[in-house]
């Protein structure tokens, strides 16, 4: 059956109103005796070959492929535009740009340390479920992000370096990984969202731990403000990850069945929306690997083996810390009476 | 970017051979310009390439199916519409691999519509029928050919015996070739009955008989090259941008280079209409008040053409009588059409001289439509029109052989070239087929029915419904040899549901099994014979244009396929007169020589000039279709020189006379020696004391330069041309009339020597004489067209002013008319079926469509079938653009669940359906009733599900456009 | 060399579908892909104008640049072609094209869309021309035996045109000047720009990204 127009960008849909109204005023002329008007060319070379507006042009197909009904649709430049500049440059841009301020955080700060010094004491910070949650999320995640960067990154860079003929299984691989690596995503998106949403939830006292930027440039160290089992920091990343995550999911799988609920201007729109919280989320990843790791000492140990020690605890969580203790969860010690 | 085309430079190098002759011609001293025109460049396109030396244009060496193996070209002609577009067909190793265009055709010149691109895949035919097949208890069993032709013949000579030959329909097909056509025309007359027909019962026959009656002959006068000739054109009721789509390149032409007005009167906003400079909507089924607002305008303004109607027109007075009272006033009220609109149409066409009238089936499938092609006849005959280059009624006919077919005799009321059925006519056949009259008398019942029209297909289930009493035939029938037909091609088809399944034997020879396979009522007595499909098979076809055309085989039949002279022969033989019916047709292997028959046909077919189209000059024109001019359709030079090309008949005389064919009939600006025509004198010399012969018009170079009856011998001696006559022609001739006064009587069209044709062209006269055009035909109902409104008028109001015909008897049948339509007007039937339905074609299918139905190419394209509703009513009826709906229809309590295509293309209160689609029956599936794997690919609902009785009294023509339906969201 | 291209006047266009029928023809197309398809304008109303489609082989072709495996190449005639060997199917060519010319066998398939099929011109794939490789992966080659692509070879008005830019170009303008007026020739300046007036387009410009 012939389709009935596709639903797409209103303003679009204004001029090609405003198109249609003129071709019909231009056919509308080719009255009975066919004589040319006032505005009708003399000489072949007037005749202009093209319809001057190349906007959006939509009418009915007799075939069941209702997308096709689309005859010409000039966003499709702007979609190249930003798929060869503007996608590279914002993934690439972040993550460079992240990488470039935390190795000038890392030569003015360096590894922060446990003010205090280790204690050798204990606390459980996260249980074996927990840390399940985090890895399949971060594994996933880093295993799309590498493959979404080989096909974004993958012309420029490495078609030069190993050829044609072996990047396209390279990129093959990557496309299915990228697909189907989206499962466990999905899964440990879900699992750390129903562990730590509660403990997420934004409270009074984030505000004063991003005044103070968490202490991060108190270089006497130390100087933390409290808070609870996460920080404001932490809170960030961890909303970024949820609300990055749901984003680039649901995006991503509508862009895997396509033309489902949307034409292509709705699909084109979901890449970049796709594009967009990628580059964000790879730049803010890059952050937490860096203050979770060489950052910040003791840090990598929570997600490692699930258990930090006190003084980290106290000095980064004291809240939390004391509620520990409170609960007796602190190796060694007898809860605070 | 990556650059790996290792081969460009290669490729580069071949390709500069196509970039060279466009570069070389633009340069060598012909002007850009002057090489685009030569080319046909200018006019259309990419044509250039059919300039390129010829080695150029043939396959690369290693072709894309099997590199290194002979590619062999072979020409024939598409099997889909009646425009004649040459198919050229590359074929390797038996197979058909490839499809080019025919550059050198002068009818599409290299191209094609969607169904003519696609013809390849019937030779691909993955849901043909592949071998004969039995439905025995409602399953399908495979039978071997030895079988199904001695079981066929057994059971037709069991029902001749018990029900004498007429009980027996022999259905033969427009997509016959000529041969097959005659042959099978033969095959009748040799078992007995004229209860033989085709699909220019259910197309044309109204236009055959009107234009006939009006000026001689019926068939387009002109050509499609022609209307590239046409200061105005005027479309009525066709919509050749999906029916005849090649011919919109010549009437495109014609528009633009003439900046002609391009006029369409049409109930339906059509893909033509789309490109009209003027479109006129007017109410279904009022195309005579429509015509004739038209007239009453060039009337009063003076705008006819007085001199050739006082030289070429009879009867024009009455006309006006009748026209005057279709003021504009009284066109609106009935027809829609404002009467200022109408008057700038008639004043485009009166002042754009020449100017064409091209029709379709919205003016002939009407109970009108006898009248409606009179009336826009007399339109032309007013203006002037016929006759001339650029003017004419360009009628475009539907199937590939349907003018064919009509003039080799499928036809219930005449034997080949429109003899007739009078003891003159079967005399006449009995000589040219060497057999006695009286074998002829023998095999029928009756002399009676002998010369009595035979059963229509349009009615055939009602013959078959019917008691004994009821029929003017011994016995209701009770077999169908279908050939060739689609089963939903006909209206009423829950009544034709029930002739099929009392029907005793049903043999469908067919590519495809039909709708007649599919119906679930008939479980016992149906035979399924598979033909092959003109592309496996040689022979001619005659295009709209009366152009002859000889395709050549391209590929043997696939599978277990026999084409139609085979089949044909098989049967004769088994029904035990193939030595009486082949005496003068070679026979190899079982299979006629259609050679043979075609030249057969040229010594018995005098009367259309059908006798100069041998076998030989066919295949001459085939093979130097370069020669002919793209126009005029004239070669100026090769071995075909002075020739039309195919020879649109007339071709006067033998062949060896050369004579050129008639481009464009009725033509008195040229010699009938060079296509020039007058029209026929078929009517009489006078009637009341006037005179019919043409009145100081003659065609140029003629030694009478006046109006002259027919020639017959007595014509000759009072002339004094009988000595020209050959001693031998003199001979044959003596020898038909008997040696008596008889030879007095001898005619043109029964002197089998062709001599009485010679001596007349030798004194540049037309052998059929030169009388004027009859406005009024005092042997049809209605001698001047009055408007009757439909038997399912929309319009009960206006039923009582412009009632049908009183109801009558025709064709062994009874016709109800009026009594219905009065029935139907003074009942409820208005408010419960409040929407007008009509029907049409679409681009991607033809005919009933099974055949097009079955190849995916084309298939894809249309998938569902729909009914086209307006906006407004759709908004009212609360139905959404391709949701479900029912259309009722107010018989038998029909129905048709069809998906809604909500649009303004048709107005308000109409409804539109295509009549393509088959294989559903009132919301269900029939797709388990076909022989496994023919089942076509795409089914829908058949249109004539639901639409209903009413029959042109002059050929039984249905009435397929203007109904009443209701719609409802399912 | 010619600068291939194609034009469909509108003007001319009844859409009688000769065209995507020629084409399924020519490179045994299957069903459900549209390598060529016919889109009508303002349907069913007073300036309902159709307009033939498929790959217009762009001057500057948008799928070559977001190709994600860069398997698109453009012959020295300005015919786009792409590589079935290196295409992974990602649809990325689908969401640039103005036309909607790419297509894929599968609509889904958890990502994997089958390879992209389009229209080539007929001119077949980067294989040697004329093989049985390139038949089968991209259908037949009448560019290499001196023949233009058959929808417009076969095109029952007229109305599509393929083949020298230039050439179609006069041909267009002097139509349009004998009917005097033009309905256009949508996709033209989309596809090849709104200062190309028949100027032939030379192998390596800018439009070629140096192919």
């Amino acid at each position: 059956m012939r389709p009935t127009r596709l639903p797409l960008h209103a303003l679009l849909l204004i001029a090609l109103l405003a198109v249609q109204s003129l071709a019909a005023s231009t056919f509308a002329q080719a009255q009975l005796t066919q004589v040319p008007g006032q505005n009708s060319p003399t000489t072949k070379e007037q005749v202009p070959l093209y319809v001057p507006q190349d906007d959006k042009l939509i009418g009915r197909v007799s075939i069941p492929d209702e997308k096709l009904a689309v005859l010409v649709q000039p966003e499709g430049r702007e979609w190249r535009e930003w798929r060869t500049h503007t996608l590279r440059l914002a993934i690439a841009g972040l993550a460079i740009g992240m990488t470039a301020v935390l190795a000038i955080f890392f030569l003015y700060r360096g590894t922060i340390r446990i003010h205090g010094g280790k204690s050798g004491r204990l606390v459980l910070r996260f249980n074996g479920l927990d840390r399940f949650a985090h890895w399949t999320t971060a594994v996933s995640f880093l295993l799309m992000a590498l493959t979404g960067v080989i096909l974004t990154f993958g012309r420029p860079l490495l078609i030069p370096l190993i050829g044609h003929q072996a990047f396209t299984p390279l990129a093959e691989y990557a496309k299915s990984i990228h697909n189907f690596v989206s499962v466990p995503f999905v899964v440990g998106l879900l699992m750390i969202m129903g562990l730590w949403l509660r403990d997420n939830i934004p409270e009074k006292a984030d505000w004063t731990w991003i005044r103070t930027a968490g202490g991060l440039f108190s270089k006497a160290g130390g100087q933390h403000p409290e808070a609870g089992r996460f920080n404001a920091g932490q809170k960030l990343v961890f909303w970024s990850i949820v609300l990055g995550g749901i984003g680039m999911a649901a995006t991503g799988y509508l862009m895997m069945v396509p033309f489902a609920v949307s034409g292509i201007g709705g699909m084109q729109i979901m890449h970049v929306i796709h594009g967009l919280l990628a580059a964000g989320l790879i730049a803010a990843v890059i952050g937490h690997i860096y203050i979770g790791t060489i950052g910040m000492e003791g840090a990598f140990d929570a997600m490692g083996c699930g258990e930090v020690d006190e003084n980290w605890a106290m000095e980064h969580h004291r809240r939390w810390y004391q509620e520990q203790l409170r609960k007796g969860y602190v190796e060694g010690r007898q809860p605070a009476e | 970017m990556l650059v790996k085309r290792s081969s460009a430079k290669a490729a580069g190098a071949k390709r500069s051979g196509l970039v060279a002759a466009l570069a070389d011609s633009l340069e060598s001293g012909v002007s850009r310009r002057g090489f685009l025109r030569r080319s046909g460049l200018a006019a259309g396109g990419i044509a250039a390439v059919g300039a390129l030396p010829g080695a150029m244009i043939r396959k690369a060496e290693a072709g894309p199916i099997l590199p290194n193996v002979e590619v062999v070209t072979r020409k024939n002609v598409c099997t889909h519409c009646s425009v004649g577009c040459t198919v050229i067909a590359e074929v390797q190793n038996g197979v058909w691999v490839g499809q080019e265009p025919g550059w050198e055709s002068p009818i599409n010149q290299g191209t094609h519509c969607a169904k003519g691109a696609s013809v390849r895949e019937l030779t691909k035919g993955t849901r043909r029928v592949k071998y004969p097949l039995k439905l025995v208890d409602g399953v399908w069993q495979r039978i071997g050919w030895d079988q199904a032709i001695e079981e066929i013949g057994n059971q037709l000579m069991d029902i001749r015996k018990a029900s004498g030959p007429d009980a027996v329909f022999w259905l033969g097909s427009a997509k016959f070739s000529n041969e097959g056509a005659y042959l099978y025309r033969k095959l009748a007359a040799f078992w007995g009955t004229n209860n033989v027909d085709h699909q220019a019962r259910i197309c044309h026959s109204t236009t055959v008989a009107g234009v006939a009656n009006t000026w001689g002959y019926g068939a387009m006068t002109n050509s499609y090259n022609d209307i590239q000739n046409s200061k105005a054109l005027l479309i009525v009721g066709g919509n050749p941008a999906e029916a005849h789509p090649v011919s919109m390149q010549h009437m495109l032409r014609g528009k633009e280079h003439n900046r002609a007005p391009f006029i369409v009167i049409d109930p339906r906003f059509t893909r033509t209409a789309a490109h009209a400079t003027e479109y006129v909507r007017i109410r279904p089924g009022t195309d005579i008040p429509v015509a004739w607002g038209l007239l009453w305008h060039i009337f009063e303004n003076g705008w006819e053409d007085k001199e050739y109607i006082r030289q070429r027109v009879y009867g024009m007075d009455e006309i006006r009588a009748e026209v005057k009272k279709w003021t504009p006033e009284e066109v609106e009220r009935v027809t829609g059409a404002p009467g200022s609109q109408l008057r700038r149409v008639a004043e485009a066409l009166a002042k754009n001289k020449p100017s064409t009238v091209i029709w379709c089936m919205g003016v002939t499938q009407h109970t009108v439509g006898t009248a409606n092609v009179r009336a826009l006849s007399i339109l032309q005959l007013a203006l002037g029109n016929i006759g001339v280059a650029g003017g004419g009624a360009n009628i475009y006919r539907g199937h590939c052989n349907v003018q064919g077919a009509t003039d080799f005799g499928l036809d219930v009321s005449t034997l080949p070239a429109y003899y007739g059925l009078a003891e003159g006519a079967w005399k006449h056949f009995a000589r040219a087929w060497d057999v006695e009259y009286d074998y002829l008398k023998g095999r029928f019942a009756t002399k009676d029915l002998m010369e009595a029209k035979g059963i229509p297909t349009t009615r055939w289930f009602d013959a078959v419904l019917a008691k004994p009493g009821e029929i003017d035939q011994p016995s209701p029938l009770r077999a169908m040899m279908c050939f060739g037909h689609g089963g939903n091609t006909v209206t009423r088809m829950p009544e034709m549901v029930k002739g099929l399944e009392k029907l005793s034997l049903l043999v469908i020879a067919d590519p495809h099994p039909t709708t007649f396979a599919a119906i679930k009522e008939r479980r016992n007595g149906t035979y399924i014979l598979p033909a092959c499909t003109q592309f496996e098979t040689d022979g001619s076809r005659t295009c709209s244009n009366r152009s002859m055309q000889w395709g050549e085989k391209v590929v043997e039949p696939i599978f277990e396929s026999k084409d139609d002279y085979a089949i044909i022969y098989l049967l004769a033989r088994k029904l035990g007169f193939a030595d009486e019916m082949f005496k003068h047709i070679t026979v190899e292997k079982d299979r006629p020589v259609p050679e043979d028959i075609l030249r057969e046909m040229n010594r018995s077919c005098l009367s259309i000039g059908a006798t100069g189209q041998s076998p030989e000059r066919l295949k001459m024109h085939m093979k130097h279709q370069a020669d002919f001019d793209k126009i005029t359709m004239r070669a100026a030079s090769g071995p075909c020189a002075g020739d039309y090309y195919g020879l649109p008949w007339p071709s006067w005389g033998h062949p060896e006379i050369r004579h050129p064919g008639s481009a464009v009939l009725y033509d008195t600006s040229k010699h009938v020696m060079d296509g020039g025509g007058v029209f026929r004198a078929r009517f009489g010399v006078e009637r009341n004391g006037v005179s019919l012969l043409a009145d100081g018009s003659y065609s140029k170079g003629s030694e009478i330069e006046d109006g002259y009856p027919e020639f017959t011998m007595a014509v000759l001696k009072k002339l004094g041309w009988d000595k020209d006559l050959t001693p031998d022609e003199m001979r044959v001739i003596q020898a038909i009339g008997g040696g008596g006064a008889e030879v007095d009587n001898v005619s043109w069209q029964t002197d089998l020597s062709m001599g009485i044709i010679r001596v007349a062209l030798k004194h540049g006269c037309v052998p059929h004489g030169n009388a004027k055009a009859r406005a009024v035909a005092w042997n049809l109902p209605d001698p001047v067209p009055v408007h009757r409104e439909p038997i399912y008028s929309p319009r009960p109001d206006l039923v009582k002013a412009f009632p049908a015909i009183e109801d009558r008897r025709d064709f062994r049948l009874v016709q109800l008319a009026r009594s219905l339509q009065f029935k139907v007007a003074d009942s409820d039937l208005r408010q419960r079926f409040p929407m007008v339905l009509t029907s049409g074609r679409l681009v991607e299918y033809e005919g009933g469509g099974e055949e097009t139905r079955s190849n995916p190419w084309l298939a894809e394209l249309q998938q569902s079938m729909f009914a086209e509703i307006n906006t407004k009513d759709a908004e009212r009826l609360g139905i959404r653009d391709g949701a479900w709906v029912w259309v009722y229809g107010p018989e038998d309590g029909s129905k048709a669940k069809v998906k809604a295509l909500v649009t303004d293309r048709v107005g308000g209160g109409t409804v539109f359906m295509p009549f393509h689609f088959s294989g559903y029956w009132q919301g269900d599936s029939l797709r388990g009733n076909y022989p496994p794997d023919t089942d076509p690919i795409v089914l829908g609902e058949p249109v004539n599900g639901v639409t209903t009785y009413g029959y042109d009294p002059v050929t039984f023509m249905q009435e397929t456009k203007v109904t009443l339906c209701r719609v409802e969201p399912a | 060399m010619a600068r291939m291209k194609f034009l469909c006047d509108a003007e001319r266009c009844i859409e009688c579908n000769a065209c995507v029928t020629a084409c399924k023809n020519e490179h045994e197309v299957p069903w459900g892909i549209n390598r060529r398809r016919l889109v009508t304008l303002n349907d069913g109303k007073p300036g309902e104008r159709s307009i033939s489609m498929a790959c217009m082989h762009c001057n500057d072709p948008p799928c070559a640049a977001v190709c994600p495996v860069d398997c698109f190449l453009q012959t020295a005639d300005g015919v786009v072609l792409h590589s079935k060997d290196l295409c992974i199917g990602c649809g990325y060519c689908f969401y640039a094209c103005p036309f909607g010319a790419p297509q894929y066998p599968r609509t889904t398939d958890f990502g994997s869309r089958g390879k992209m099929d389009k229209c080539t011109f007929c001119a077949g794939g980067p294989e040697p021309d004329g093989s049985v490789e390139e038949y089968q992966k991209y259908g037949a080659n009448r560019l290499a035996e001196g023949k233009l692509p058959l929808c417009a070879e076969m095109c029952s008005t007229r109305a599509l045109m393929g083949g020298d830019g230039a050439v179609l170009a006069d041909i267009y303008q002097e139509r349009s000047l004998r009917r005097g007026y033009g309905s256009g020739a949508p996709g033209w300046s989309t596809a090849y720009g709104r200062n190309d007036r028949g100027s032939p387009f030379a192998p390596g410009g800018p439009g070629t990204g140096g192919a």
